[in-house]
């Protein structure tokens, strides 16, 4: 199972829509993955702990360093096949180059 | 006609009864249908709904019969009245998505943006399907409070059409916050309607305050120090302990509190979840239909506030705003709201953070200015909350009378006064008709003078633009 975390403003909607696409498409490309979503200011070196990819929506400023791959998700959010499938091909990529499981 | 209205009792009538609950999910399940999503999506959809509906009257039940006697001994004994339960963001998102009426406003929302596309008067095509409850919101508390159903709408058309021209002046400025002008994403969501005020404020801040400036401060950094006490969780369990020491109540008691406050606060947004992934199959399909009629244009697009969440100031001033919120509301004339679930002023930093653009003091200071405005609409929205909340059966049955819920920081509280003030107007008491006029007159000028400002901000972003591309 690969671990993945995504966080928004209330942990509610933003964070919940990449998740669930997320967890969809990598299931169809045949990876286990579990996405977290969390309200981005709980969002520190603790709750990143065991997280293999960082999801976040943009640039988050942080007060710590995200030592794991980080891959800007906001494009699911345009709810647009097209815009939406780079983001996909990144993160397959990130677990195929990190030989990631 | 007798005919038509007599079989629409027979068959709609037995249907309404049944409650709100099963109503949405047979109303969402067949409007989803409609637009194409397939049947058994749709269903899901309107299945979680009912859920979430559900979920949510149960845990207004638990924080309402747990608080009330507190807050009604810290009344009595204070002679402070604070008597209206801060329920936050997700109930009132929750009861205002049970009312079938807001499906028809989504519909309307939907026609005037692809409308305003068509005619070029906007850039942005609005996905944010989930947040159309702000408008619908506005437009029942005008019907709460008198107004007709079209003069209601009429109201939300004008909010709405402005929503959509602020989502095109922000554009650039999110560009900036986001350091990326490749991207699409901007968004109508009602915070940042309170932009023309904070504006006004702003500029009296440049005359008096710009020395304070200088002593803005690494916000990523604050935020790290505050950690786990600015979470739902912590923030309920001391609040509680709050509450039952001005109330006067029992070491128990006082525990009893605490411990509900944090779990009402925990589950509050976790259920705000259930319901937002009620309406996903809606939301798609009016986002796939809207597509399909306007290939090959390149949009911006409105998606819900947070993409800008990454920015720390915001959070950052959130967490500096609640204690001050807290204070402001012990003392401000007319306030009855004591801040529970709405502490975290999620509803209010977002529109600073863009006005400001992140001068983090600049945003507690203005911030603490214009909170009493939101408090102020809180307690006026309470009445029409409660009877939403009764009439959709989200409201226990146990409470005594007079108790009421609402939501201290619930975004655009200008609008709530607009809707005050259109529906007592259509009662034909002539102060109320001229409250509305002037306030109508007010909101469009002084929106019209904001959006003149950041135009000419836009102007200085895209000279900025073109000299890097030389």
């Amino acid at each position: 199972m690969i671990k993945m975390l995504t966080a928004c403003g209330a942990g509610v909607n933003s964070s919940h829509q990449i998740k669930d696409a997320v967890e969809a498409e990598m299931k169809k490309r045949g990876y286990q993955v579990s996405v977290e979503a969390i309200q981005i200011k709980d969002l520190n070196p603790e709750t990143m702990k065991g997280v293999q990819i960082f999801l976040p929506i943009n640039k988050p400023d942080l007060s710590f360093d995200v030592t794991v791959p980080e891959i800007d998700a906001g494009a699911i959010l345009y709810r647009m096949p097209a815009m939406a499938a780079p983001v996909y091909d990144k993160i397959e990529d990130t677990i195929k180059k990190n030989h990631l499981s | 006609m007798q005919t038509i209205i007599h079989f629409a009792n027979v068959v709609f009538k037995p249907i309404i009864d049944l409650g709100a609950a099963p109503v949405m999910l047979i109303v969402l399940t067949l409007i989803a249908w409609a637009l194409g999503v397939k049947f058994f999506r749709a269903l899901e959809g309107g299945i979680r709904l009912a859920i979430a509906l559900t979920g949510i009257s149960a845990i207004i039940n638990i924080l309402t019969t747990t608080y009330q006697p507190a807050l009604t001994a810290f009344v009595k004994s204070t002679g402070i009245q604070l008597s209206i339960t801060d329920v936050g963001w997700a109930p009132l998102a929750t009861i205002t998505w049970g009312s079938p009426y807001t499906l028809f406003f989504l519909l309307l929302m939907v026609l005037l943006n692809v409308g305003m596309l068509l005619l070029k008067w906007t850039n942005t095509l609005d996905v944010d399907i989930f947040d159309i409850w702000h408008i619908s919101f506005t437009a029942l508390m005008a019907i709460y409070f008198g107004a007709n159903f079209w003069v209601a709408t009429a109201l939300i058309i004008l909010i709405g059409a402005l929503k959509i021209i602020n989502s095109d002046l922000m554009k650039p400025t999110f560009n900036d916050l986001l350091h990326n002008n490749d991207n699409p994403m901007t968004t109508t969501h009602l915070n940042y309607m309170m932009n023309p005020v904070i504006m006004l404020l702003d500029k009296i801040y440049d005359l008096f305050f710009r020395w304070l400036d200088r002593f803005d401060f690494d916000s990523a950094k604050l935020n790290e120090k505050i950690g786990f006490w600015g979470s739902n969780f912590a923030i309920g369990c001391y609040l509680g302990i709050f509450i039952g020491l001005v109330g006067q109540q029992g070491v128990e008691q006082i525990f009893t509190l605490s411990f509900t406050g944090g779990v009402c606060l925990q589950l509050f947004s976790l259920i705000g979840s259930w319901f937002i992934k009620a309406v996903e199959p809606l939301s798609q399909g009016v986002t796939d239909l809207a597509n399909k009629h306007l290939k090959g244009r390149k949009l911006n697009i409105g998606l819900d506030w947070p993409f800008i969440a990454g920015r720390s100031e915001m959070w950052a001033a959130a967490n500096v705003l609640a204690p001050i919120l807290l204070l402001e509301a012990l003392v401000l004339p007319g306030n009855h709201i004591l801040p529970l679930g709405g502490i975290i002023a999620m509803g209010v930093t977002p529109a600073l953070l863009v006005v400001t653009r992140g001068r983090i003091i600049r945003m507690i200071v203005i911030g603490a200015v214009e909170l009493p405005i939101f408090l102020w609409a809180g307690t006026l929205s309470a009445p029409f909350i409660t009877s939403v909340a009764k009439s959709v059966g989200a409201f226990p049955a146990g409470v005594k009378g007079g108790t009421m819920i609402a939501e201290s920081t619930k975004e655009g509280p200008i609008e709530q006064f607009l809707a005050y003030a259109v529906g007592k107007s259509s009662t034909g008491e002539i102060k109320f008709v001229l409250y509305a006029i002037i306030g109508l007159a007010a909101y469009c000028l002084i929106f019209w003078w904001y959006a003149r400002q950041m135009k000419k901000r836009n102007a200085i972003y895209a000279k900025e633009l073109a000299d890097n591309k030389d």
